[in-house]
């Protein structure tokens, strides 16, 4: 909070220093807003990958032009409640993959309309008749939800996927497929259409192995949905990260950058029908079972990384492991007690790495450097982790100005400020990022940071503290002269 | 000898003039011998006396007080008069109204108190007769004592009566 | 740890050969540089003694009670000083709630707050927790410097007081109440406590009311501080009067202790949990009488040099006595009346041992009010318990003022320390003053006495005190000599032998050792333990950490309501207001025994009993310790019998401790245990379901030592929520009402009977309905 304060005094002080303006103001429409049906989808191939704990949608299409003016925006709808939990949307040419200048961004309707978009924009208009095959890829979070919702503590867990067949779509859609993909063969249920609506008129979904295969469909009217739902084994916990705070801490003098990481999680899995058993626990572990429980985390962290240490709110704990060598480093951590559904745990780990491997000289300019470091880290799990919310702050030196920074991560608002710890005199400059919706997938992503660190600040606060004890002594020489004794005068006289 | 450094001081000289006698009898006062009480030290039970004799002493001793006490020490033992009349008043004032607000009457009797004894640990410092128990202590020193002592007390007098 | 620490002072004591800088005006200055060069030496000393558990766990807050003062600091810190003081807790003592801001003693936690805000001020964001568990070794380097100006006070040697400094730094039983994370009121008030009786010992040489001002403000502070505030508000005025009574009445002893008492009274009725006390309570009518004893001897005294005749000074000697006898009279009517509070129950226990165990159960339950073991005095003390007679007759040689205030201090504290185990604490400065004082006059009379031109150096060396041997002191020294020490030696004066001397300052040296190795072994292994975490050691000599307390305490905090109320006994609730921020029934503030005997009575009663009691208080968890299956052995089976005879205490025709023992007497656990205590909530607690961890009728519990019945507990109105993974901690959950209206034995049984028999499942449930 008061982080948040002195962020938004800094602004103020220092809007000179911050490059990249806050870019949290969205486009406002109307709720009678309707997207222009300039396009149209020619062929759409769904893919809903649901290996992980979070699905993860990646939609093929390929889209023509309708209109008679070159056209470059191109709407995606969703549902409301589905808007808050999309993370992660990203869009690019299928057929040209390097090609870059897409940008993706929420457009937000007043909250009273069922539908919200997600508008991209292409990196060139696309020209009357013209067609683009785009792919887009996003996430859903705390899309699977337990079913049973209550399960005994060694049972299978089975969750249930609810999703529409039809792809979401602003427009009319002349073919398409969706495709799911499991994570087991142990379905149970899965919702079959009839086969009257299916184009070829086969029986609807097709399996194939652990693939599932709606459609494909004829031409659908822009914002057709057609709801289906899969439920599936999925004995793994589904961890929820509802807040990741993430500083980075850079000191020139020290030669050092400190991280830390501060993790709220919970495990939405099934809530236990029983109490937790010790015993049964205990015994499970000699054979070790899948199970939804969160038992262990391994963070792979940057190589080099030293003093890891991983406590919470009540102090140490003393069961994590933390193995380095040159090329990796390693930190496996044991929360205190295994996190059963909607059990909760919250953390701190961190770290610290050499400065030299991080921050360069900017080439050419003596006062400038630029810092790399992942926009966060956290746990690598084989069942994913997905992040609600993710604060990255990093904290540069004092007097670090001219501060710019770029990431791959979707952002939804930077902050510059200042922040004052250590003997700080004028505070060190901050800036804050906030990501939402965020998987781990997205852990590999980097932060690149450049700013300008004069050498003039770099003495600053050896002379401020050697100021400050120059004072105290001259104050105690000064306070050691004085004569305060009373009556000495008497006793002479 | 502590008399005779108190007789310099420029205040006594005043009060010297009232009776010479008794200011004799004082001078002597330490050695005990004196010489106009001598069937005091012939009789055998002290405590049995008559009126007269007990108001025999108290005139004594007031004049001795009155003629040998520094001007500035009288002022004090004034001062010490006038407080433990306030405190008795508010004692009875308890005694007869209640004590209704304990704190108030608490910090106003203590604050009596505490200023009365320390009035008297000053009277007791800047008093000649004390010098050798007190070498450190000159009058000055004294005196900021004295203040610093009444400020704390004072201060929390104040913070105590709510 | 202490042991190399301390080996600087004696080197850079003797690493002055330059005899220049030992004489004259350089001479003392180049002494002073030293004397706090090795004062500061020894209060790093002192403060690095005591940080084995930092290094060995964690910065953690130990035991019981340093929680709740951590958590009240937080809350000081985080909501202000005025919140503070009107602080209405009502996480603890469920249904009632604790005025905490008036019923604790709030300078620990003012201190460590103010600490805080000032190092924020001057932009060092240092953790609470760490200002928190390093306070104590921070004030114990402060003790020690205390105890050096206190024993200054007290000898001429200029050796005692560096001696008496690092006595006090290093002594176990100063130590096994302030290593770090021990962050209770005795972390400063034993600082206070030395510093306190330096200034009055200072206002009764000097005779200021400065000094006797500041002894007020730091008394003042003491009561803030530690209850134990009282052993000060008498031991000034038994000074005073023993004073008196020997004759040695004086304007100094007038001016010091009328200050210190008028000023003083007032500070301690500042803090609200003392309130009016001072004049209310019998513990402090001794101060008051004294004081009043003192105005009237001064007065006496006054008129005495006023009167000319002997025999009017004895009618008022007498009449002193006469009021005196009168207002003691008074004081005895008014406390019989109830005007004036008789002495509280820990003060009766202090002078009969076994009240406590007969009247308050609670009191005696405490582990740390237990008498002292005689072993426990050589323990805490090493070589110091028989140097320290030795130092009191000292005191005897050279009675002055000062000197009987140690020979009365000595005498109370060894009672008291005698006594009760935790004021072992109050005993431990004066020993380390006296012990000091002894062994300075050993060390001078063997290593100075002699001619000071010679063995300058060496002496030195061997004594580590920086500036024995100077002339003047050497002369002064040898002229204090006992007679009867100097005619046994010599005829001439002073020791001359190197071999006399070389033989004791050896002898004595390797007690110091061996003393510092005692002290350094006695912290490292006794008093270094959080209690919190426990520590074993695997096969391979690794270090293996048992954190269950922290695993059940942190599972509790994040998983469950923040408002759900946990039963437990008492020693474990401020525990779980730090560490699982839940509200509790009852804690170690135990200013209420009624409730404490409530959750006494439950836990020691049947489920049928004990549901009713555990609804009325809207308890939704309850907490066992159990050390079963580690050997862990403070569990709650052995404490059991407090919670009995605690809840006896209240209920005598409910709860009796005679049922929990077998024909014979025992107290047992296994299939001999009496119905009564395998039907208590607590066994049952304990041992539900331990033994399906074993094979069928070998369920062991290693502390008891003792095979536990084939068939394990049941429980119907609790349920098993959550058990640590060595079992020491469980937690239950107390079911709600049924739905159908049964009780919950026939819940259960009909539970049971679904399970096993399906088919009968639908007999069994209308049986049961019919019961109902």
């Amino acid at each position: 909070m008061r982080l948040l304060q002195w962020a938004w005094l800094g602004l103020i002080s220092f809007a000179a220093a911050d490059t990249n303006v806050t870019h949290e103001s969205r486009n406002i429409l109307p709720s009678t807003f309707k997207p222009p049906q300039h396009f149209r989808n020619v062929n759409l191939v769904r893919n809903i990958n649901l290996e992980k704990s979070y699905p993860r949608e990646t939609i093929n299409v390929v889209v023509e032009n309708i209109d008679d003016q070159p056209q470059s925006e191109y709407y995606l709808p969703f549902e409301q409640g589905t808007l808050g939990r999309i993370g992660g949307l990203e869009a690019k040419d299928k057929k040209e993959p390097g090609r870059t200048g897409f940008t993706a961004e929420v457009v937000e309707i007043d909250p009273y309309s069922p539908t919200e978009y997600y508008k991209i924009t292409l990196p060139a208009v696309l020209p009357p008749k013209e067609q683009i095959t785009l792919q887009i890829t996003y996430y859903v979070l705390s899309a699977l939800s337990p079913l049973p919702a209550q399960i005994g503590q060694m049972d299978k867990q089975y969750v249930l996927h609810t999703f529409s067949a039809y792809a979401p779509s602003s427009y009319t859609t002349l073919k398409q497929k969706t495709k799911l993909k499991l994570p087991t063969a142990d379905v149970p249920d899965v919702t079959t259409l009839p086969a009257d609506l299916n184009a070829e008129g086969k029986e609807d979904p097709q399996k194939q192995g652990t693939t599932f295969t709606y459609g494909p469909y004829g031409e659908r009217e822009a914002g057709a949905i057609q709801e289906a739902s899969v439920r599936y084994e999925f004995t793994k916990p589904l961890t929820h990260g509802k807040l990741l705070e993430r500083d980075i801490e850079i000191s020139h003098w020290g030669g050092n950058i400190a991280t830390e990481e501060r993790h709220w999680l919970t495990n939405r899995a099934a809530v236990l029908k029983n109490h937790f058993s010790r015993v049964a626990y205990q015994q499970s572990a000699y054979y070790n079972p899948p199970t939804h429980a969160l038992k262990e985390m391994r963070f792979p962290l940057t190589a080099g990384s030293v003093d890891a240490y991983f406590i919470d709110d009540i102090g140490n704990v003393s069961t994590s492991r933390f193995r380095t060598n040159t090329r990796e480093s390693n930190l496996e951590i044991k929360p205190r007690y295994p996190l059963f559904g909607n059990w909760n745990y919250g953390f701190k780990v961190g770290w610290n790495i050499d400065v030299k491997d991080y921050v360069r000289h900017l080439k050419g300019q003596s006062n400038s450097y630029i810092l790399k470091v992942p926009f966060f880290e956290g746990p690598k799990q084989v069942e994913g982790i997905e992040y609600e919310r993710i604060v990255t702050s990093v904290i540069l030196p004092e007097g670090a100005k001219n501060v710019r920074f770029e990431t791959s991560v979707p952002l939804v608002s930077n902050t510059t400020g200042l922040h004052r710890t250590f003997m700080d005199t004028l505070g060190r400059t901050i800036i804050t990022l906030t990501a939402v919706n965020v998987v781990d997938e997205f852990r590999d992503r980097d932060l690149i940071v450049t700013y300008e660190y004069p050498s003039s600040a770099r003495f600053m606060k050896p002379l401020t503290i050697f100021g400050g004890m120059l004072v105290v002594f001259a104050f105690s020489w000064v306070i050691g002269n004085l004569d305060v004794s009373i009556g000495k005068k008497q006793k002479t006289a | 000898m502590p008399p005779k450094k108190a007789q310099p001081s420029p205040s006594a000289i005043p009060a010297s003039a009232a009776k010479p006698t008794h200011a004799i009898s004082t001078a002597s006062s330490q050695p005990t011998k004196t010489p106009n009480k001598p069937v005091a030290a012939t009789t055998a039970t002290p405590s049995i006396r008559n009126a007269q004799d007990i108001q025999q002493i108290g005139t004594a001793v007031w004049n001795n007080y009155v003629e040998k006490t520094a001007q500035r020490t009288k002022l004090l033992d004034a001062f010490m008069a006038f407080l433990i009349v306030v405190a008795g008043l508010q004692f009875l004032y308890c005694l007869l109204a209640g004590n209704y607000p304990f704190n108030a009457f608490l910090s106003g009797f203590s604050a009596t108190i505490g200023q009365f004894v320390l009035t008297a640990s000053l009277r007791m410092q800047t008093n000649p007769e004390n010098q050798a128990e007190f070498e450190t202590i000159s009058h000055e020193r004294a005196f900021a004592d004295f203040v610093f002592g009444s400020m704390i007390l004072h201060f929390f007098c104040v913070n105590f009566i709510n | 740890m202490a042991a190399s620490t301390t080996a600087p002072t004696a080197s850079t004591a003797s690493s002055s050969p330059m005899a220049f800088f030992l004489q004259g005006e350089t001479g003392r200055n180049t002494r002073g540089l030293l004397r706090l060069i090795i004062l500061c030496t020894i209060a790093a000393a002192a403060v690095a003694s005591r940080l084995f558990s930092v290094i060995r766990f964690e910065s953690i807050i130990h035991e019981f009670d340093p929680w709740f003062n951590f958590r009240a600091t937080k809350y000081l810190v985080n909501h202000g000083f005025y919140a503070f003081w009107d602080w209405f807790d009502d996480r603890t003592w469920h249904p009632l709630g604790r005025v905490t801001g008036g019923t604790l003693y709030p300078g620990l936690m003012v201190t460590s707050g103010s600490i805080y805000h000032l190092l924020r001020f001057l932009t060092l964001p240092v953790d609470i927790r760490n200002i928190c568990v390093l306070l104590a070794p921070a004030c114990s380097g402060l003790t020690a410097f205390a105890s050096y100006l206190f024993t200054s006070e007290m000898s001429d040697s200029p050796s005692a007081g560096l001696l008496a400094a690092i006595f006090m730094g290093i002594a176990p039983g100063y130590i096994s109440r302030s290593v770090a994370g021990s962050y209770d009121n005795e972390a400063i008030a034993i600082f206070l406590l030395v510093f306190t009786f330096y200034l009055w010992i200072k206002a009764v040489k000097v005779g200021s009311i400065m000094w006797g001002a500041l002894t007020a403000l730091f008394y003042g502070y003491m009561v803030s501080a530690w209850g134990g505030y009282v052993f000060i508000t008498n031991l000034l005025p038994l000074h005073a009067f023993v004073l008196i009574c020997m004759g040695r009445f004086s304007p100094r002893l007038y001016v010091s202790y009328t200050t210190w008492y008028a000023l003083g009274t007032l500070a301690s009725m500042q803090i609200p949990f003392v309130g009016f006390l001072p004049i209310r309570s019998s513990d402090h009518m001794a101060a008051l009488g004294v004081f009043g004893l003192t105005q009237l001897v001064g007065a006496a005294e006054y008129l005495r040099s006023q009167l000319p005749s002997k025999q009017f000074q004895t009618v008022i000697r007498s009449a002193v006595l006469l009021i005196f006898v009168v207002a003691f009279g008074g004081l005895v009517l008014l406390t019989v009346s109830g005007v004036v509070a008789p002495w509280s129950g820990r003060f009766y226990s202090l002078w009969d041992t076994g009240y406590a165990k007969i009247h308050i159960p609670i009191i005696a339950s405490v582990s740390e009010h237990q008498p002292t073991a005689w072993p426990a005095f050589f323990f805490d003390l090493n070589m110091l318990i028989w140097l320290f007679p030795a130092g009191v007759y000292m005191c005897f040689r050279k009675l002055k003022d000062e000197q009987v205030f140690i020979v009365i201090y000595a005498v109370l504290a060894s009672y008291f320390a005698g006594v009760m185990v935790r004021l072992m604490l109050t005993l431990t400065p004066v020993v380390c003053v006296a012990a000091a004082m002894a062994l300075s006059q050993i060390l001078d009379t063997f290593l100075v006495a002699s001619a000071p031109t010679e063995n300058d150096a060496d002496t030195k060396q061997a004594n580590g005190t920086p500036a024995g041997a100077n002339g003047s002191i050497a002369d002064k020294l040898s002229s204090a000599l006992p007679d009867t020490l100097r005619s046994t030696k010599s005829p001439l004066v002073g020791i001359y032998s190197y071999l006399s001397k070389s033989l004791i300052t050896g002898a004595i040296t390797s007690y110091l050792l061996l003393f510092v190795l005692h002290c350094t072994w006695v912290t490292s292994n006794a008093y270094s333990s959080p209690s919190v975490v426990l520590a074993s050691r695997l096969p391979d000599g690794s270090q293996h950490i048992i954190d269950d307390y922290r695993e059940a305490y942190y599972w509790l905090r994040q998983n469950t309501e923040p408002t759900a109320k946990v039963m437990s006994w008492w020693d474990y609730g401020y525990q779980i207001g730090g560490m699982a921020d839940r509200p509790t029934l009852v804690d170690n503030n135990t200013w209420n025994n009624t409730h404490i005997a409530t959750v006494g009575k439950a836990m020691s009663s049947r489920e049928e009993v004990s549901y009713p009691i555990m609804k009325q208080h809207e308890v939704d968890y309850v907490l066992v310790v159990f050390g079963g299956l580690l050997g862990y052995s403070g569990d709650d089976i052995n404490k059991f019998l407090w919670m009995v005879r605690i809840a006896e205490g209240i209920w005598p025709d409910e709860v009796k401790e005679r049922d929990f023992f077998t024909q014979r007497g025992e107290y047992r656990v296994d299939d001999q245990a009496t119905p009564t205590m395998r039907n208590s909530l607590m066994y049952k607690m304990s041992y539900y379901n331990y033994n399906s961890l074993f094979p069928a009728g070998q369920a062991m519990d290693r502390v008891r030592g003792s095979k536990l019945p084939a068939d394990g507990p049941q429980l119907s109105t609790v349920e098993e929520a959550f058990t640590s993974e060595n079992w020491i901690i469980r937690i239950y959950k107390v079911k709600d009402f049924d739905n159908l209206g049964r009780n919950h034995q026939d819940a259960t049984a009909f539970e049971k009977g679904n399970k096993r028999k399906k088919t009968s499942a639908k007999r069994r449930g209308a049986r049961v309905l019919r019961v109902d």
